[in-house]
C-alpha cells in the first residue's frame, strides 16, 4: 500500500516534527506508579504536581515550549505552526499534560495580548518553565454563568488594593503563585465597567485557600477567601475598568475559540471512540463480546463520526474560503461546546458498555482500566460547566453568530 | 476496501481550497439565487415539473454538469471539492432535475468506459443534449454492488437484460440510463441503455419530494448491443462512484440544511409572542444553535470528503501519510451518515420552530423537508453507513 509523505508540511516543520517527536519518546517520564490526575483539573497531591511539574520543566528546557511567544519573554519568536507540531507530537505519545495550563494557555496569551513591558517580563517566562503557577479567580458563588455579577472587591489604598471576597472553582489555587483575578473596582459604575483584571499575588497575607472536594471524590478543586489581602499597584492589568473586556480575551482562549497557547493542550489525537471500540473488545456482556453487539457498534461508529467532524472542523475554522461568509466565527466559537460534549458522551457510552462492571470504583482491583472511564465521565463535567456552560455558549453563539435576540 | 487498511483520514491541510473555488461558489449562488429563487420553485412544484429543460440547459452552460469529466471528453476537468461547493449551493435552492443521476451516470462512464463509449457519451451529458440517469436501486433498498440481483446475459453479439430497477432519478425524461446487471460469471457489469428501448418499462413513481422525480425502470428481457455494456470492472466502477455520490449527496444536503437554519433564524428573530421576538427564549434559541453546529460539523466532513477524493486523484497534495482513497471512502460515508440525520433534524425543527404556520404548505420549510426525507434514504442512511464504519473501526 503507498503511502505518501505529507507534502503540504515544509522540509523544515517536518525535520522539527522528527526532532520533536524522537525527544519526546526519548524523555517522556515512565508512569510514576501512583494515580496520575486525568486532566490539570484533578491535580491533588504534592506528588503528583511535583512529578507534573518536573515534566513541564523538561519540556521548556529541551525548547519545546513557547515556540510562539518573543524572545526577550523565553519563547523563540517561531510561527504558531511549530507550537502546534510539539502539541501534536506530545499528544501522539501520549506524554503527561503540562501542568500550569491556566498559565499557558490563559493568563500568559493575555498577559501577552494586554501587558505592559514590566509584566511580560516579569510573568510569561516563569510560567514555561512552571516554576510560577497560576490559577484563574473569576467564578464566585453568586456569579457564575452571569459572571459580570461578581462581588468581590478591590478597595484602593496608597500603594494598591485590598481585596475582599470568595473566589470558587479555583483549580490549581493549592499550588499556585499567581491568580489571574477580576475584581469589582468601581461600585457606582454600570456592572460591565466597574469590574478591573488584576495579577494576584497568592503568597499575600489574608488569604485563605480551601479545597472542595469534587463529585469524582477528588480534590484539585479550591475555594479562596480574601480578607483584606493586599495587592500591589503593579497587580492591574490593563487600565481600570478593563476587566470585562480582559476578561473576555481570556475566555477566547480558554474555549480554544483563538489559539494563543504556549503549548500543551491536552487533546488526545488517538480518537476516543477508538478507545471505546478497544474496550468493546476486551468487555463481555452477558456471555458476548461487547464488540460484536450492533447497537454498540454503532452508537460507536456514531461518536467517532462526530470525532471526525470536530477534527476537520478545527482545520477548517483556519480557512476563510470554506467558512460561511456571514458567520465566520462559527466554527471557533463552537469549539468548546462540541467537543466537552462530545467527550462526555463519549466517557458515558464507555460506562454503559462495561455494564455492571461500569460500578466499580477507583480502588476496586476489579474496575476496568483503574475505573478510568466512570471518573472521566464525572470528570467531564468539569468540561461542560467550566469556562462557561454549554447553556451559556449557546446563548453565546445564538446571539453574536447567529444574531438571535439577546438574553440578557 | 480491505478491513486491515489503517484508519487513516487526513486531507490536504489547506483542503486543496484555491482562490478558484471561492469564485466558483460566489459565482453559483448569484446565479442560482436569481434564476431560482423560492418563488420560482413554488411555482415548478405547484406545476409538477420536476425536469426543467431550460434550467438543465442553463447549468450544462455554465460547465456544471460535466465539472468533473475530462477535458477531453467535453468536461471541465476539474475537482471534488468544486463539486461540493456546486451541489452545496444547489442544496440551499433546491435546483430540481437529475444532477446528481447526471454527475453519477458520467462518472461511472468515466471510470469504465471505453474510449468509443466516453466520446460517444460524455461529451453529450455534458452539453446537456443527453439526459443520463443512474439506476441505484433494486427492490429492498439494495444499492451497492454485492446486492445487484438483475442480470445480463450475452446473446449473439449483444446481451439481454433483466430486473427491476427503483427510485431511478427523472427516469420517464433520461435518454440515457447506467445500471449494475449481474453476469452469469457473478460478476456486475455496468450498461449504459439508451431511453427508450423495446422492454425497458419506465413508469412514474409518485414521490414525496416533487423536485426530485423518480421512476422505476424494468427490464424485461431487454435487448442490447454490446457496446452498450461499459468496458472495465463493473463492480469497482460502480463502488467508486458510488464513494463519489455519497460525498456530492453530502453536499447538497449540507446546502439544504443551512437554507432551513437560516429560514428559521429569520423566522425566530421576526415572529414576537409574550411581546418578545420567539429566538429570546432559550427553548427557541438553543435547538437552533444546535442545528447550526451540527451543519457546521457535516459541512466539515463533506468538505474533507471531497478534499480527499482530489489528494487521491493527486489533484492536491494530501495531508501527511495515509492511504488516500481508503480516507475518502471513510469521510464520504461518514458525511452521508451525519449529514443525513442534521438535516433530518433540521427540517424537523424547522417546522416544529414555525409553530402552526410550520404545518401549512405555504411555508417553505416542507419543500426542505421533503428533500431532507429523500436525501437520507438515497445513498444509504446513517444506519447503513454506520454498519460499514463500524467493520473499520472495530476490526482496523
Amino acid at each position: 500500500m503507498s503511502v505518501r509523505p505529507d507534502e503540504t508540511e515544509s522540509k523544515e516543520n517536518a525535520e522539527f516534527r522528527r526532532e520533536a517527536r524522537a525527544w519526546i519518546a526519548a524523555n517522556k517520564p515512565a508512569h510514576p506508579g501512583f494515580k496520575l490526575p486525568q486532566s490539570f483539573l484533578e491535580v491533588e497531591s504534592e506528588r503528583q504536581f511535583t512529578f507534573l511539574r518536573e515534566w513541564q520543566r523538561k519540556v521548556f528546557d529541551a525548547g519545546y515550549l513557547g515556540l510562539d511567544w518573543p524572545a526577550e519573554y523565553g519563547g523563540k519568536g517561531d510561527p504558531l505552526k511549530r507550537q502546534r507540531i510539539v502539541s501534536q507530537e506530545l499528544n501522539r505519545a501520549g506524554a503527561p499534560f503540562l501542568v500550569n495550563v491556566i498559565g499557558l494557555q490563559w493568563a500568559g496569551p493575555t498577559i501577552l495580548a494586554v501587558g505592559n513591558e514590566e509584566q511580560k517580563k516579569r510573568y510569561l517566562k516563569p510560567i514555561l518553565s512552571a516554576e510560577e503557577i497560576w490559577c484563574q479567580g473569576f467564578s464566585e458563588p453568586g456569579a457564575g454563568s452571569d459572571l459580570a455579577s461578581l462581588s468581590t472587591a478591590a478597595e484602593a489604598t496608597a500603594d494598591g488594593w485590598l481585596v475582599t471576597g470568595h473566589k470558587v472553582w479555583t483549580t490549581l489555587a493549592h499550588f499556585a503563585k499567581w491568580m489571574i483575578l477580576l475584581a469589582r473596582t468601581d461600585q457606582a459604575a454600570h456592572k460591565y465597567a466597574g469590574i478591573s483584571y488584576f495579577l494576584f499575588p497568592m503568597d499575600a497575607p489574608h488569604v485563605t485557600v480551601q479545597p472542595l472536594v469534587k463529585m469524582s471524590g477528588e480534590g484539585g478543586f479550591n475555594q479562596v477567601i480574601f480578607d483584606k489581602a493586599p495587592m500591589p499597584k503593579s497587580a492591574l492589568l490593563g487600565q481600570l475598568g478593563q476587566g470585562w473586556q480582559i476578561a473576555m480575551t481570556t475566555l477566547t482562549f480558554e474555549r480554544g475559540a483563538a489559539e494563543g497557547t504556549g503549548g500543551g493542550q491536552s487533546t488526545p489525537t488517538e480518537s476516543s471512540a477508538r478507545a471505546v471500540a478497544k474496550l468493546a473488545a476486551r468487555v463481555r456482556r452477558e456471555g458476548h463480546l461487547a464488540a460484536g453487539d450492533a447497537v454498540i457498534r454503532d452508537r460507536a461508529a456514531q461518536l467517532w463520526i462526530e470525532e471526525e467532524a470536530l477534527r476537520l472542523t478545527g482545520q477548517r475554522a483556519r480557512i476563510a474560503a470554506l467558512n460561511m461568509d456571514d458567520r465566520p466565527l462559527a466554527t471557533r466559537l463552537m469549539n468548546k461546546l462540541v467537543f466537552s460534549e462530545l467527550g462526555q458522551r463519549l466517557s458515558e457510552f464507555a460506562c454503559e458498555v462495561l455494564g455492571p462492571d461500569a460500578t466499580l470504583w477507583v480502588g476496586d482491583p476489579q474496575a476496568p482500566d483503574k475505573a478510568e472511564w466512570p471518573r472521566a465521565y464525572m470528570n467531564s463535567f468539569g468540561v461542560t460547566i467550566g469556562g462557561g456552560t454549554s447553556e451559556v455558549q449557546r446563548n453565546i453563539i445564538g446571539e453574536r453568530v447567529l444574531g438571535l435576540p439577546k438574553t440578557k | 476496501m480491505s478491513a486491515a487498511t489503517p484508519i487513516k483520514l487526513e486531507v490536504p491541510t489547506d483542503f486543496g481550497c484555491t482562490e478558484e473555488h471561492a469564485l466558483l461558489r460566489a459565482e453559483a449562488r448569484r446565479f442560482l439565487s436569481e434564476r431560482l429563487p423560492i418563488a420560482e420553485l413554488r411555482k415548478l412544484a405547484d406545476a409538477g415539473v420536476g425536469f426543467d429543460r431550460a434550467l438543465w440547459k442553463e447549468l450544462a452552460q455554465l460547465g456544471w454538469v460535466g465539472l468533473v469529466f475530462p477535458e477531453a471528453d467535453g468536461g471541465a476537468g476539474l475537482g471534488w471539492l468544486h463539486v461540493e461547493i456546486v451541489m452545496e449551493e444547489m442544496g440551499r435552492r433546491l435546483v430540481p432535475g437529475p444532477f446528481l443521476a447526471s454527475l453519477l451516470a458520467g462518472v461511472a462512464i468515466a471510470e469504465s468506459g471505453s474510449n468509443a463509449q466516453r466520446e460517444r457519451l460524455l461529451p453529450a451529458i455534458a452539453s446537456g443534449d443527453l439526459v443520463a440517469t443512474i439506476a441505484l436501486c433494486e427492490a429492498g433498498g439494495v444499492f451497492e454492488a454485492d446486492g445487484v440481483g438483475a442480470t445480463a446475459e450475452a446473446v449473439d453479439g449483444g446481451f439481454l437484460l433483466r430486473g427491476q430497477k427503483t427510485h431511478v432519478i427523472c427516469g420517464t425524461d433520461a435518454g440515457l440510463v447506467v445500471a449494475p446487471f449481474r453476469e452469469p460469471s457473478g460478476r456486475i457489469a455496468l450498461f449504459a441503455v439508451e431511453l427508450p428501448a423495446t422492454g425497458v418499462s419506465v413508469e412514474a413513481e409518485v414521490c414525496i419530494d416533487p423536485t426530485r422525480p423518480t421512476a422505476r425502470v424494468g427490464f424485461d428481457g431487454v435487448r442490447v448491443a454490446a457496446q452498450a455494456r461499459l468496458d472495465g470492472d463493473g463492480a469497482a466502477a460502480w463502488h467508486a462512484m458510488l464513494v463519489r455520490g455519497f460525498a456530492a449527496l453530502a453536499a447538497e444536503q449540507v446546502g439544504g440544511a443551512e437554507s432551513v437554519l437560516l429560514i428559521t433564524r429569520d423566522y425566530a428573530v421576526a415572529r414576537k409572542q409574550f411581546d418578545r421576538q420567539i429566538g429570546f427564549f432559550q427553548a427557541v434559541k438553543h435547538p437552533i444553535v444546535d442545528m447550526m453546529c451540527g451543519i457546521e460539523l457535516a459541512r466539515s466532513l463533506a468538505t474533507g470528503a471531497a478534499a480527499a477524493l482530489d489528494a487521491a486523484a493527486g489533484r492536491t497534495a494530501p495531508g501527511p501519510p495515509s492511504h488516500q482513497d481508503a480516507g475518502a471512502e471513510t469521510l464520504a460515508r461518514m458525511a452521508k451518515s451525519m449529514v443525513s440525520d442534521v438535516y433530518c433534524n433540521a427540517v424537523r425543527k424547522g417546522v416544529q420552530l414555525h409553530g402552526g404556520y410550520g404545518f401549512t404548505w405555504d411555508c417553505d420549510v416542507h419543500f426542505y423537508f421533503r428533500r431532507a426525507m429523500w436525501s437520507r434514504s438515497m445513498l444509504g442512511d446513517g444506519i447503513h453507513h454506520r454498519r460499514w464504519l463500524a467493520e473499520r473501526l472495530f476490526e482496523g
